[in-house]
């Protein structure tokens, strides 16, 4: 399943580039993540907890920058497994200034495979597209964009974001 | 004889019980300390096992044991392959559980037997592997390229066999001939979707040394023969059960399973009852499935039309493993000529293995490919040579004066290709009549002139059925007066409990509700094959035939001597044993059967032995040959791709007709069945061979709303080959259909001139074809 689109962020490319490689914005922000730690430079061991469709699970794997060419380019893989089955995704990410704001390009692949194949498989386009959003929309607030939702907590990128859950 | 019952349509036995609730299916056995089975299976189409963690599992609440491959000690070999070929090199099974390499999503990895299912499961969501996954070959095209990831590492090579059959001489018929077209025609995989998913119940007595079995199965007898084989224990030890089985369809004729192995594994370790049934998920990934091939078809026709030469060249998707040999494509290749006269033929197969669940014979087994090739070029060869579609088989076709008629190549059972009797231009006749096809074009030009699109197909088959080796058949007269018949093909739900008494009822004078017949019970009877290739009403119903005859002729020997009178002289009528002309001079059935069984005093040596039973078998030396023919008139409508099925006409011929009702169900199911694989139906994977219609939500069965009323009628044609003249019907209804509705699509679109070369359609798949056309034009 291959998903591509953009999204402009409210600070500088030395910005966003710090943004995207901190581990804590990169825990607060990715959807469903419940754990990271960092086990060599750039890779962590990660877990996840997300729903698709009916299928509800959590998954350990790993998650990976690589091909870092600062400030513009990396290339992040995560990939899990565990009860519903497995997934592995792989996005190229590549930053360009646009005047006071940075466009962030973002080209992904994702996998999957077991149940939440068989079963999700219609929803995961969709699905993929939301959590790549709710990822963005939380770098935003943390770059100080919009105003962090609710009661401004470190999950503030919607209740989605927080839970893992949707479709 | 006289044939009060054969023939007649009277109800099924086995309604009652089964419309009331009272019928015995695997999941309705409950045994007391029943322990449950779930299967961790791999969610991988390919990839290697580094290693697997069951330390939570097992230490999860209600947890009884946790099986890897490791833990299977003597059981741990590749399963038992089936149908051995001299052209299948590379017979490959798998293993009850994966040792080291998973090669498709569903694979069994490792078992968990808890207190309960829901336990069960639970705990095998705590089991870890650690999978490396490895490329794969998703698709046939894929699989037989250079440099392709290879499914069996060992081989070398995904290619399972080639094999070739040729007719005549093909090459130098192409060459002489005026006209030569060439088509690529591909057929899609698809599921069999029983209302009963499989199932196993084991339940060993230590004491005993007794092993039970009760297995959704359509070859309880095989399966008792190898589970003995398997687990060291005499086969009069193994009692294996296929009770009512809800739906068979073929994948359930597949032995070993690997849930037939660990369900009793887990039974005799633990010394507790385990149960395991399929879920529909599973049923969707790890029961065989069937359908694909790619043929490259070719067909060399004289100006008339008359067929001097096909050939085709196709591929063979085995799945990941080929237990059951190339008993598909070989059924393929030998269906695609049909009723039609080919002086030359080459057929030609490439067995592939891919990343994908195991392929064995569903409904049709290979027979709806062969159709489909050689009606799809029929209807080519009429199109370019401007005769109509009708006329072009009509000239083709074997006539009636020519039957014997030797194909010329080796069927599935390894015997020449030799059809029986027929009548096919009949069936033709018979079937275009129902259709009013002589009305069809002004009709045609009426609902065009409507804006609508209405289209006709016309396909013609033939069906080998009634294969051997052998069925064989107890009957037994008790001095109720109650007749048992015990044989060793279970039923599906193809009204065996009927048509069998029907036959037993006939001979021995009594009524069919007064015949019980016990199916699928290897306590019962000993020797069998299974339900496969429309066999049981010819094999199997001809050996109730010749029991019923036998247990007849004993019942004149004793009578004639409680009667006084000659053996000749005696009849049975009525439940009734009597001397001819005389019905007062009468005994019960029931008593004969009492007299017979003496409990002191000489026997007289022409009884042979007490009571009135016997015991025959029948063992055909070659299949007999159905056929028939399909008519549809189908609507498109282009906007939307959506297709309904208006009419359908079934005439079909499989010789003498047992019960018209039970026919007549088995050919509706089938056409629901092949109406599906048309357009509703798709077993779709990813590119990376995950399976992505594994429920009904994806996986979309024909109901009722879609598929329409039939409009059936039967020529009868006995065959000569068995004493009741009948042939098979229970693959019939689905072999035809999609050449039907392929043809009647075209017809329908002909303003666009789209061409389908392609089953299953779709609705997306009928406009993306549509758009295509327009774009070109």
């Amino acid at each position: 399943m291959k998903l591509e689109g953009t999204n402009t962020l409210p600070a500088s490319v030395n910005t966003v580039w710090k943004t995207i490689n901190d581990p804590e914005a990169l825990r607060r922000c990715t959807p469903g993540l419940k754990e990271l730690k960092e086990v060599a430079p750039d890779t962590y061991e990660a877990r996840l907890e997300i729903g698709v469709a009916a299928v509800k699970g959590a998954y350990t794997g790993r998650l990976a920058i690589t091909d870092k060419r600062p400030p513009t380019h990396y290339i992040i893989t995560l990939e899990g497994s565990g009860g519903p089955g497995f997934m592995k995704g792989q996005g190229t990410v590549d930053l360009e200034r646009e005047g006071d704001a940075t466009l962030v390009r973002w080209v992904g692949d994702i996998q999957i495979g077991g149940l939440i194949a068989g079963v999700g498989q219609r929803m995961i386009g969709g699905i993929g597209k939301m959590l790549i959003g709710q990822f963005f929309k939380c770098l935003e607030q943390t770059l100080g964009g919009a105003a962090p939702a609710g009661g401004g907590g470190p999950r503030a990128g919607g209740d989605a974001a927080g839970s893992g859950e949707v479709g | 004889m006289s044939t009060r019952y054969v023939g007649a349509r009277i109800p099924r036995n086995e309604d009652p019980r089964l419309l009331q609730g009272h019928g015995l299916f695997v999941d309705d056995v409950r045994l007391p300390g029943m322990a449950h089975m779930a299967l961790l299976r791999s969610p991988h189409a390919h990839a290697r096992i580094r290693r697997i963690d069951t330390d939570r599992a097992r230490d999860a609440p209600g947890v009884l044991a946790v099986y890897t491959h490791a833990d299977l000690g003597a059981l741990g070999n590749p399963l038992p392959k089936l149908i051995p070929h001299p052209s299948l090199v590379h017979h490959k099974t798998q293993y009850a559980l994966a040792p080291d390499t998973v090669r498709y999503a569903g694979e069994p990895v490792a078992c968990v037997v808890a207190e309960s299912r829901y336990a069960a499961e639970d705990a095998v969501d705590l089991i870890t592997v650690d999978y490396e996954p490895l490329p794969v070959a998703a698709t046939l095209e894929q699989a037989i390229a250079p440099q392709a990831p290879l499914v069996h590492e060992d081989i070398g090579t995904n290619i399972a066999a080639r094999y070739a059959q040729r007719v005549g001489d093909v090459e130098q018929a192409f060459a002489a001939a005026p006209h030569r077209f060439r088509e690529r025609l591909v057929i899609d995989r698809g599921a069999s979707c029983p209302m009963e998913t499989r199932g196993v119940v084991a339940s060993w007595d230590a004491r005993a040394g007794r092993l039970d079995v009760w297995d959704s199965t359509q070859a309880p007898i095989p399966i008792r023969n190898g589970l003995a084989a398997m687990f060291g224990l005499p086969q009069q030890n193994v009692r294996v059960v296929a009770p009512d089985v809800g739906g068979g369809f073929g994948p359930k004729i597949m032995m070993f399973y690997p849930e037939e192995i660990l369900v009793p594994l887990a039974a005799m370790r633990l010394g507790r009852p385990v149960k395991w049934i399929e879920d529909r998920r599973e049923n969707m990934v790890a029961t065989n499935q069937e359908r694909e091939q790619i043929h490259d078809a070719e067909i060399a026709v004289d100006a008339d039309g008359r067929i001097l030469g096909v050939r085709t060249v196709f591929l063979y998707d085995a799945g990941a493993y080929i237990p059951y040999g190339l008993i598909v494509p070989i059924v393929a290749s030998t269906t695609l000529p049909g009723p039609y006269r080919i002086p030359n033929y080459h057929c030609e197969f490439t067995a592939v293995f891919t990343n994908k669940t195991t392929v064995s014979p569903y409904r049709g087994a290979g027979r709806p490919h062969g159709v489909f090739v050689m009606e799809r070029l029929l209807d080519r060869v009429a199109r370019e040579l401007r005769v109509d579609r009708t006329e072009v088989r009509r000239r083709n076709l074997i006539q009636p004066d020519q039957f014997p008629y030797d194909v010329g190549l080796i069927y599935q059972d390894n015997a020449p290709l030799r059809y029986d009797s027929g009548n096919y231009p009949a069936c033709l006749d018979r079937a275009l009549e129902i259709i009013q096809y002589a009305e069809w074009p002004a009709r045609q030009g009426t609902s065009r002139s409507q804006g609508r699109y209405l289209g006709l197909g016309v396909a013609c088959y033939v069906e080998g059925t009634g294969i051997g080796p052998y069925e064989g058949c107890r009957i037994t007269v008790e001095p109720s007066g109650k007749v048992f018949v015990a044989t060793g093909v279970g039923t599906q739900g193809q009204g065996h409990m009927t048509s069998f008494a029907q036959i037993a009822a006939d001979a021995l004078g009594v009524a069919p509700r007064d015949v019980a017949v016990y199916t699928g019970d290897t306590g019962l009877f000993n020797w069998g094959t299974g339900t496969f290739a429309s066999r049981a009403a010819t094999v199997a119903g001809n050996a109730v035939g010749l029991a019923a005859q036998a247990v007849r002729e004993k019942a004149r020997v004793v009578a004639a001597k409680l009667l006084e009178a000659p053996a000749e002289e005696i009849e049975l009528e009525g439940g009734r044993v009597f001397v001819r002309g005389v019905p007062a001079r009468s005994l019960s059935l029931g008593e004969v059967a009492l007299a017979a069984n003496p409990l002191r005093f000489a026997m007289p040596p022409e009884w042979e032995g007490p009571g009135l039973e016997a015991i025959r078998y029948f063992t055909p030396s070659q299949g007999t040959f159905s056929n028939g023919v399909h008519a549809c008139v189908v609507e498109v409508d282009p906007e939307t791709g959506m297709l309904t099925i208006l009419r359908y006409v079934v005439v079909h011929d499989c010789g003498r007709v047992i019960n018209p009702t039970i026919l007549e169900g088995q050919i509706h199911g089938g056409v629901a069945q092949g109406l599906g694989g048309v357009f509703w139906e798709k077993l779709a994977y990813d590119a990376q061979a995950q399976p992505l219609s594994t429920t009904f939500m994806d996986y979309l069965i024909p109901t009722s709303a879609e598929v329409p009323p039939f409009e059936i009628d039967h020529v009868e044609t006995p065959s000569p080959l068995n004493p009741l003249g009948v042939k098979g019907a229970g693959e019939a209804g689905v072999i035809p259909v999609a050449a039907a509705v392929a043809q009647a699509v075209e017809d329908a679109l002909a303003p666009f001139d789209v061409r389908i070369a392609e089953m299953p359609l779709s609705p997306n798949r009928l406009r993306q074809l549509i758009a295509e056309v327009r774009r070109t034009t």
